[in-house]
């Protein structure tokens, strides 16, 4: 009987995405990228292909991604659902507690507002309105591999705002 | 089954039914449904006949606008109560006027109506007699009470919630530890208020209204085929249980009878989506329990399933392959053939290791128990409620089409534990895999691309308004749909019950268990519900 439970490490459909992914976290951040998801309404379909992100299929981790319950820890904030009014304190108080620099990734047809197509008195219609949005993942739900893709995006981004604040040695010459 | 005539022998609920409202007009409500109109003052009558008759199961409270619902001048409302006559094979579905503020108080006899009374306060502002305290469902304590309704029916004078909603109270010794509403990674928004003097589970508050959409309010004025976009992303994980109920409540209001090959290829769909839900709570069991390995093996086990579900309909969660009247979708069974024993061998291995692995199982015994008791006074369906000993299985008792009537085994333990609920899962893989390779080797389903929906009889305009009850076995247990289509066929009012609204009524109980604090998570996981199923 064939073995399911040794997952090829090269995957060809995961590995440009995930190569280039783990060249960009660890040169910009030491390998140390943390992500705090907030639900705002979504299915829980996407919570699932979040959480199969740190499965061992895609295996986020050894990419230098990891997972933090603490927003004041996160550098990257994925918001899935459609923002519903019920967690837009929620979300607000949780992206204002995340530290400088920081990005928003809007994960999934919801938070783009491709489902709950107008804000009403219990949804916004999407996320973009609750908070400024770097990146959209569209897919319902994004796959894994779209995530990871979004992922690269995100760091792009993220990357561009750390480097003019980047720390500098006293006495060294600006470069 | 069409409603009983008179002379013909009748089901014991519905003929205890009969003789305590004699006067109440019974008809068929579609195949295997029983429709029977009440005046509202034979409501209470009706229920209490049906709790002392036994063999009658509450399975939905809902108000919606009285008759058609489409007249001028003020639509009054009507409960809707659905029973499930599970030695029957019939559903029965009760409908009662309701004329002022309030209407008899239900849950004194049939204690699984309580949610739905305080939800039904939250939507139309009207209560049950008395002056027992509602819980907050739905309502946000930020927003103005109540929500979206009907114009009419908010000029109804009604009491501020105030003095409605049962008091949060925590005493003594006790605090209450706030967790969420954002909570872990990749957990859906939940608030959970535990109630604890340090260690132990005392008590437990549950706020599920950070998540609540109104999907049944954005369901009016869509097509049955735009709300079924819809009802599959109400709980992503429970698409095709939802989905079909809803398809099939639209087909029992229409007369719409699927192609046989199209019903066995959405029963497929169902089937490989309780596959994949029930590997994703062995998977969460393991994080819960910190055993990293197996959850490793599960987690991979359940990208497996995924990427089956993609390759067999194209869909990683099976969306877009129910459709009213059929499938949208067929069924690449070559692959499904293929892979399929493969991957439930794989999880027949992981699931025996698990179960031999003390710390593992040790955790899981004596946590989260629910009793027989419990588990029917409040009305619980599926595996929750298979493991506290109740034999109910929607697709054995209320078949339809060319289903596994007669012959489907359904497991059930009587320990009511986590340990119990995860043995019922792992036999419900074996029973699912039977089930998909006898309807492959018969060729029972539609090849690839395929697309199968029935002709809709009667769909010209001036048919007038017609209203179709529908269900599903889903991987958490039943589902049900209510419809009510206006002459032009769109959606006038809807009603989704996913089994996760039945579900979690029953965790804070199973949380008082004798718990610690580290069960919290085990607990859930063997749930394995969605919010997003309850917070529609």
């Amino acid at each position: 009987m064939t073995r399911l439970l040794t997952p090829s490490p090269s995957d060809p459909a995961v590995a440009p995405t995930a190569d280039q992914l783990r060249a960009q976290v660890g040169r910009l951040f030491g390998r140390s990228l943390y992500i705090r998801t907030v639900d705002t309404g979504s299915c829980a379909a996407c919570e699932s292909e979040i959480r199969l992100l740190a499965a061992p299929h895609y295996d986020l981790h050894r990419l230098g991604f990891f997972f933090t319950p603490a927003p004041r820890h996160a550098d990257l904030l994925m918001v899935t659902g459609p923002g519903t009014t019920g967690m837009a304190h929620a979300l607000r108080a949780t992206h204002a507690a995340m530290p400088d620099p920081k990005v928003v990734v809007a994960v999934g047809a919801c938070a783009l507002g491709g489902v709950y197509r107008q804000a009403d008195d219990l949804t916004h219609g999407g996320v973009t309105g609750l908070l400024p949005v770097d990146v959209l993942i569209p897919g319902c739900p994004p796959s894994p591999l779209a995530l990871l893709q979004g992922l690269l995006v995100a760091v792009g981004r993220l990357a561009e705002r750390i480097e003019p604040a980047r720390f500098r040695i006293e006495g060294a010459e600006a470069p | 089954m069409t409603a009983p005539r008179d002379g013909a022998p009748q089901p014991a609920p519905l003929g205890a039914l009969r003789a305590a409202v004699p006067t109440a007009p019974c008809r068929s409500g579609g195949p295997g449904v029983v429709a029977v109109a009440l005046s509202g003052d034979q409501m209470e009558t009706a229920v209490h006949a049906l709790a002392l008759s036994g063999g009658a199961r509450l399975a939905d409270l809902f108000a919606l606008p009285a008759g058609d619902g489409l007249e001028a001048g003020g639509p009054e409302l009507a409960l809707h109560l659905v029973y499930a006559l599970d030695h029957d094979q019939t559903y029965c579905r009760l409908e009662a006027p309701v004329t002022g503020p309030e209407y008899a108080r239900l849950s004194d006899a049939a204690p699984a109506a309580f949610v739905e009374e305080c939800e039904i306060y939250e939507q139309w502002g009207i209560r049950p007699a008395g002056d027992k305290h509602l819980n907050r469902i739905f309502l946000s304590p930020l927003a103005a009470a109540p929500l979206r309704t009907a114009a009419p029916v908010t000029r109804r004078a009604r009491p501020g919630p105030g003095e409605v909603r049962a008091p949060h109270v925590v005493q003594g010794e006790a605090f209450e530890f706030p967790v969420g509403p954002v909570r872990g990674v990749a957990q859906e928004s939940l608030y959970l208020g535990l109630v604890t003097t340090g260690e132990e589970l005392l008590d437990a508050f549950l706020a599920f209204f950070h998540k609540h959409r109104g999907v049944e309010q954005q369901l009016r004025g869509r097509s049955p085929d735009g709300a079924l976009f819809l009802v599959e992303r109400t709980e992503g994980p429970g698409a095709v249980g939802n989905g079909l109920a809803f398809a099939r409540a639209v087909e029992a209001a229409t007369g719409m009878v699927p192609p046989v090959a199209a019903e066995a290829t959405r029963l497929v769909a169902l089937e490989l989506e309780r596959l994949y839900n029930h590997a994703a709570a062995t998977a969460a069991l393991c994080q819960a329990t910190g055993l990293g390995v197996g959850q490793a093996q599960a987690e991979i086990l359940l990208e497996e399933c995924l990427r089956l579900n993609a390759a067999a309909f194209g869909h990683r969660y099976l969306f877009n392959v129910v459709a009213v009247g059929g499938v949208r979708r067929g069924c690449d069974a070559a692959e499904l053939r293929r892979r399929l024993p493969v991957l439930c061998g794989e999880l027949r291995r992981v699931s025996g290791a698990l179960l031999a692995t003390n710390s593992h199982v040790d955790r899981l015994e004596a946590a989260g128990v629910l009793s027989e008791a419990a588990a029917r006074r409040l009305g619980l369906v599926g595996p929750v409620a298979r493991a506290s000993g109740l034999d109910l299985d929607t697709r054995r008792d209320h078949p339809t089409g060319p289903g596994p009537a007669g012959r489907l085994l359904v497991p059930t333990r009587s320990t009511g534990d986590v340990l119990g609920r995860l043995q019922v899962m792992l036999a419900e893989i074996d029973e699912t895999e039977r089930l998909i390779t006898d309807w492959l080797a018969a060729d029972a389903v539609l090849p690839a691309v395929a697309v199968a929906v029935a002709p809709v009889p009667g769909s010209e305009p001036g048919t007038g308004v017609r209203e179709g009850l529908g269900w599903a076995e889903s991987s958490r247990g039943e589902s049900l749909a209510f419809v009510r289509l206006g002459p032009d066929g769109r959606v006038v009012a809807a009603r989704q019950r996913p089994a996760a609204a039945r579900n979690w009524r029953a965790f804070d109980d199973a949380l008082r268990s004798r718990n610690v604090f580290t069960d919290v998570a085990i607990i859930e996981a063997s749930f394995w519900l969605t919010v997003a199923g309850y917070a529609r």
